[in-house]
């Protein structure tokens, strides 16, 4: 993050403390970084959907009392999470507790971001390469259930799907090259 | 044929949904890169769970000036509760108005059991009420059912199209011509082989409009048909041309020209009702919020006209009731990818016109 984004960052963060409509913006901002968090270390959807909610609540009522220290927003985000994370584990009690500085973890940050790029480039595929892609990942669908739905070949289906992930591929090497 | 690249990732990636490990020859970097991208995808978001999530705080936020003005009011009754509030940090639940910072106590329960015996008591009575005027109750919802007709296609009465077919079953298909002018009445059937000397000659027409005017094409035939030669009425029955039954021609039945019954054109766009099936939906995205709208927490509904193709393809959308704000475009956009089952006439998949609801609501 650079000079410019934080400034915009903590702009952004005295006008939700101002005005708590303006959270929606951090939340945008956000959202993809704190899934892609969660989602890697919960076993179901529903559980990593359950975490983010909560993530963002407790965000939302503690933004008044937020201190800006220069550190990105999502790191107090994902603060958050890692505790409601470990809270789930204990209760669970099969799981052992989560270390308190997991966010240190070596590539813990960057595998996060690159999750979170992964969703933003989903989001800019073609109609057709989108569509296969969240139905075949998100939804779980088997080719043949794509197909029938969309009124194509399973052989079609698979194509959109090669490209879709080939495209993804080389816009993920590319951002990081 | 699929490249072998294709079906290697596809299994790969059906490995990888499955919780199972993706065989991937170690040589294979190029499968193997495409394996660790399609992993990441299995984390996606679910749209809608993101837009849920966006509206349920922003509701959050909208509530927040009025929960700040009530505990300033009580500030100086609650001090004390206000700084047990803040160290405890009871947070909300998700589909809440958020913690209280009022008491606990004795009184708060009681006003809270009244309220919740005076909101059962409405339910009931007005139940109660329902059930007691019901005719009064039907008329109002019937009157305002009729205020909206205007905007809802109803269903047709009796066919909607009109069309009609015959032919002679001859072994081969109809030729290809123009059909003979309408007319009020049918004295003689067309035909494209006929009799050269009749006892009684009469100029062959179909029933329709006299004003009906179609392409003339030289020679008497079928205009739907895609051969020209050898000549033939075609395989249907009752005199007339085509593979329909009656005097008419096309496959429709009747004296009139195409699909359909009874006379006049047919074969265009039908509606449901009449021996025509209503399309069902198979496939229907919920729309977008347009950012506008969700600003302004603008709910509503708007009102498609759509024509379903004999494919089951929406086109030819129409605004019949519009909403603003950008939500017009988000319902047309959604609804232009939905699929449907065709309406069905007579066996056959047949185009209709519908009116569709699409409904925007925050939650």
């Amino acid at each position: 993050m650079n000079v410019t984004e934080h400034d915009a960052e903590r702009h952004l963060i005295e006008a939700a403390q101002r005005d708590p409509s303006r959270f929606a913006e951090l939340y945008e901002a956000n959202f993809d970084r704190v899934y892609a968090f969660v989602a890697r270390r919960l076993p179901s959807r529903e559980e990593a959907e359950d975490v983010t909610a909560e993530v963002f609540h407790q965000a939302l009522s503690g933004i008044a009392t937020f201190e800006w220290q220069g550190t990105p927003f999502v790191a107090w985000l994902l603060g958050i999470a890692v505790h409601l994370i470990a809270r789930r584990w204990r209760r669970a009690t099969k799981h052992p507790e989560i270390p308190a500085d997991d966010l240190e973890e070596t590539g813990i940050l960057d595998q996060t971001e690159r999750q979170a790029l992964l969703a933003q480039l989903v989001d800019r595929l073609p109609d057709d390469q989108r569509h296969v892609i969240r139905r075949r990942f998100v939804d779980q669908h088997s080719i043949r259930e794509i197909a029938h739905e969309l009124g194509r070949s399973e052989g079609a289906i698979k194509q959109l799907q090669f490209r879709a992930i080939e495209n993804l591929r080389d816009q993920m090497r590319n951002r990081h090259a | 044929m699929l490249s072998p690249d294709i079906e290697q990732l596809d299994a790969a990636i059906s490995a990888v949904l499955g919780a199972r490990a993706p065989k991937i020859r170690p040589e294979d970097a190029q499968l193997r890169a495409l394996v660790e991208t399609a992993s990441g995808l299995h984390f996606l978001p679910r749209p809608e769970f993101r837009a849920r999530l966006r509206a349920d705080l922003l509701a959050h936020t909208s509530q927040a000036p009025v929960r700040r003005h009530v505990f300033d009011a009580t500030f100086a009754m609650h001090s004390q509760l206000k700084s047990r509030a803040s160290r405890d940090s009871v947070l909300p639940p998700l589909f809440s108005t958020g913690t209280s910072m009022m008491p606990v106590g004795g009184s708060h329960l009681a006003v809270s059991f009244a309220l919740h015996v005076a909101a059962l008591a409405i339910v009931f009575t007005s139940g109660l009420w329902v059930v007691k005027n019901a005719p009064h109750v039907r008329t109002q919802i019937a009157s305002r059912l009729s205020e909206s007709v205007d905007y809802i296609l109803p269903v047709a009465s009796g066919e909607s199209r009109g069309g009609g077919g015959g032919g002679t079953r001859d072994k081969l298909p109809a030729s290809r011509g123009s059909a003979p002018r309408f007319a009020n009445e049918q004295l003689a059937p067309p035909a494209v082989v006929r009799n050269e000397s009749p006892n009684l000659p009469v100029d062959p027409t179909v029933v329709g409009p006299p004003d009906l005017k179609l392409p003339q094409l030289g020679q008497t035939g079928d205009p739907m048909a895609t051969i020209l030669n050898p000549p033939s009425n075609g395989t249907g029955s009752g005199g007339g041309i085509g593979s329909g039954e009656g005097g008419g021609v096309g496959v429709g039945t009747g004296p009139g020209v195409g699909e359909g019954r009874g006379g006049g054109i047919g074969g265009g766009v039908f509606r449901v009702g009449g021996g025509v099936s209503a399309p069902h939906a198979i496939y229907d995205p919920d729309p977008e919020y347009s950012e506008q709208a969700r600003k302004a927490k603008y709910q509503g509904t708007v009102l498609l006209w759509a024509v379903i193709d004999a494919e089951g393809h929406p086109r030819d959308l129409l605004i019949a009731r519009s909403l603003g704000m950008g939500l017009d475009e988000k319902a047309t956009e959604a609804v232009s990818k939905w699929r449907f089952t065709p309406a069905v006439k007579d066996g056959r998949p047949v185009a209709v016109q519908i009116s569709i609801e699409v409904v925007f609501r925050l939650y």
